[in-house]
């Protein structure tokens, strides 16, 4: 400790380079906690989003190959399912966007409020999605974003079908997560039929809710084996677990960023290390003068070294502040404005904090080590011969 | 080719003595090896009853810091620290407190005359003023030896005679043994002996006289009238 005004002392010798070599550490810490956050973040999203009593059943190929509209009575006739309800991709492109801007399903209605009893709907505009056969149900998120109310009318042209749908707004969803329109199923078929001659007849996910969560694997295991060897063989999963997948990709991306943020630290170590032999550098003569004064090796290499591992612990100690003030601002705007959607999920955890902290001491560690190591390790009388 | 050749001196406790001669005489060196700054390639150092030779790297660096106070041409002076907190720096190395280190660094600077100006950065202080500090950072170990190299190089006249009083001063009021190279004819009047090197090698005898008598017109007027007689 005694030699901490010394290193505090030399710390301040260029203001000007010690700040923009901690504002780079910062900024480096900050985006490493802010990356080491998506993880738990989507985990935290998953977990909400999503309820330990639903399955989704689909198409053992894949989510793009459909299976019998009839499979869906039958499933719902399994013990321990407490409801069930066939879904298929509608497809639809609002006339004003001419492309799918949100995802938007026809749905069976009956059933649709008992396989999601946790959604905020109200019975009543649950009710009117039965009652009428153009009606539709939208998320609060899709239905803010165009303005539209209840008992608006909206045409959507479908991009899979040969159809479009005429609607009738008569329920929102009041959930901002959620961003899903439902047509009524009977709507398309009729539609479909009209146009083609044909109707739907498939459904391409079937979504079911088993009556308590522990008849969850043994539900999906009796209706994967339903379908087994028939033309479409099912794949059944849980909510968690097919949203899971569909993030997947984003995790993904997380790994990537995450990889770049990397190559970019590892940028900041080696201008943290310049920076650190230019300060050795400069300081050769006073560095020889200490040495032949009786200052050892050890002495030496500690407290060159320990003058980058302070700037770069004060650096981590700020870019980990800014991180967590980023995402407490996040989450208390998430609160007043459903605009930042997900991003409310994200939070500093104690293991990120410490990781942040880590790195911080990493940067400064090996950054500090070669100039450190090189000085001290001269000896004295040639280190006053190059300076005198 | 050596830098020193068949040299042999001893300097008694408490004398204050110059190593003098042309550059690349091989003074420096000199001084290096009685400081324990350098080893030689043979022979042996002996200062204070400890052969220098018999300690390691760690081992001499910390016999310097507990020996030896050491005084350079540029004085080398920490720009960052105040002119108490560069005399306490070798404190660093012992076991003092702070208030001890902060006490013992007060009145060193108070033996240079400069206990008016403790606080002050050395870029603020006189070539002669950071010359003094740099002496008061070489005494406030209390060594046995304190080895000045060049102590008036970068000085004016003035401060020089100031410095080399300074430097008899430590001998005389506080029975230090000081070694130091120097060009300056001026420090013939201050030190008690002088030993001259030409080429590697210690003159003696007539060579000796020689190099002295050239000094002494080098210094000329009444500087002159006051050198004593080197020793050879």
């Amino acid at each position: 400790m005694k030699y901490a005004g010394l290193v505090w002392r030399n710390l301040g010798r260029n203001k000007l380079r010690s700040t923009f070599t901690a504002g780079a550490i910062a900024l480096a810490v900050l985006l490493v906690c802010l990356l080491l956050t998506m993880p738990n973040g989507l985990d935290a999203l998953i977990r909400d989003a999503t309820n330990n009593t639903r399955l989704s059943v689909h198409h053992k190929a894949g989510l793009v190959y459909s299976m019998p509209a009839s499979f869906t009575r039958k499933v719902r006739a399994l013990d321990g399912v407490a409801a069930a309800v066939g879904q298929v991709w509608f497809g639809g492109a609002f006339e004003e966007d001419g492309k799918v801007t949100f995802p938007n399903f026809a749905t069976e209605a009956e059933h649709f409020g008992a396989v999601y009893p946790d959604w905020p709907i109200s019975e009543a505009e649950l009710a009117d999605f039965q009652r009428y056969r153009d009606g539709a149900i939208v998320g609060r998120q899709t239905a803010e974003r165009y303005g539209w109310k209840i008992g608006q009318r909206v045409t959507l042209r479908s991009t899979v079908w040969p159809v479009s749908a005429d609607i009738r707004i008569v329920g929102i969803i009041n959930e901002s997560r959620i961003p899903s329109l439902y047509i009524r199923k009977e709507y398309l078929d009729e539609a479909l039929k009209a146009a083609t001659g044909n109707g739907l007849g498939v459904v391409g996910v079937i979504w079911v809710r088993v009556e308590s969560p522990e008849l969850a694997g043994p539900v999906m295991a009796q209706i994967d084996e339903m379908s087994r060897n028939s033309e479409a063989e099912s794949a059944s999963e849980t909510e968690k677990s097919f949203m899971s997948n569909f993030f997947g990709s984003l995790q993904g991306l997380a790994r990537i960023i995450l990889l770049v943020t990397g190559l970019v630290t590892l940028c900041i170590v080696f201008i943290a290390a310049n920076t650190a032999s230019m300060s050795v550098r400069e300081r050769a003569a006073e560095i020889a003068t200490m040495k032949a004064m009786g200052f050892g090796r050890r002495v030496l290499f500690g407290t060159l070294l320990a003058e980058t591992v302070l700037l770069s612990a004060v650096a981590g100690g700020l870019g980990v502040s800014l991180a967590f003030g980023l995402t407490r601002a996040l989450q208390t705007f998430a609160r007043w404005s459903d605009g930042l959607g997900p991003l409310g999920n994200f939070y500093l955890t104690r293991e990120v904090v410490l990781q942040g902290l880590g790195l911080s001491l990493a940067i400064g560690v090996i950054a500090g080590l070669v100039p450190a190591l090189s000085a001290s390790r001269k000896p004295v009388v040639e280190a006053l011969r190059e300076v005198f | 080719m050596h830098a020193l050749e068949d040299v042999s001196l001893t300097v008694d406790e408490g004398r204050f003595v110059a190593l003098m001669g042309p550059s690349g005489s091989g003074k420096s060196t000199l001084l290096n090896l009685v400081s324990g700054i350098d080893r030689p390639t043979e022979g042996t150092v002996e200062v204070a009853g400890q052969s220098l030779g018999e300690l390691d790297d760690d081992e001499l660096a910390d016999w310097r810091a507990r020996h030896v106070g050491l005084v350079f041409q540029f004085f080398n002076l920490i720009p960052v620290l105040s002119a108490l907190e560069n005399v306490a720096l070798p404190l660093l190395l012992t076991e003092l407190d702070r208030s001890e280190r902060r006490r013992r660094a007060e009145t060193a600077l108070r033996i240079v005359g400069l206990e008016h100006r403790l606080d002050h950065d050395p870029g603020t202080l006189s070539g002669g003023e950071q010359q003094r500090v740099a002496i008061a950072r070489a005494i406030v170990t209390d060594p046995d030896l304190i080895v000045a190299d060049e102590p008036t190089g970068d000085l004016d006249a003035r401060n020089a005679e100031a410095t080399l009083a300074l430097l008899r001063e430590l001998k005389r009021g506080f029975g230090k043994t000081v070694v130091m190279v120097t060009h300056d004819p001026r420090a013939l009047r201050f030190v008690d002996e002088a030993f001259h090197l030409d080429k590697g090698l210690l003159l003696e005898g007539e060579e000796a006289e020689r190099a002295a008598e050239a000094l002494r017109i080098a210094a000329g007027g009444a500087a002159a009238a006051s050198v004593p007689r080197s020793a050879g």
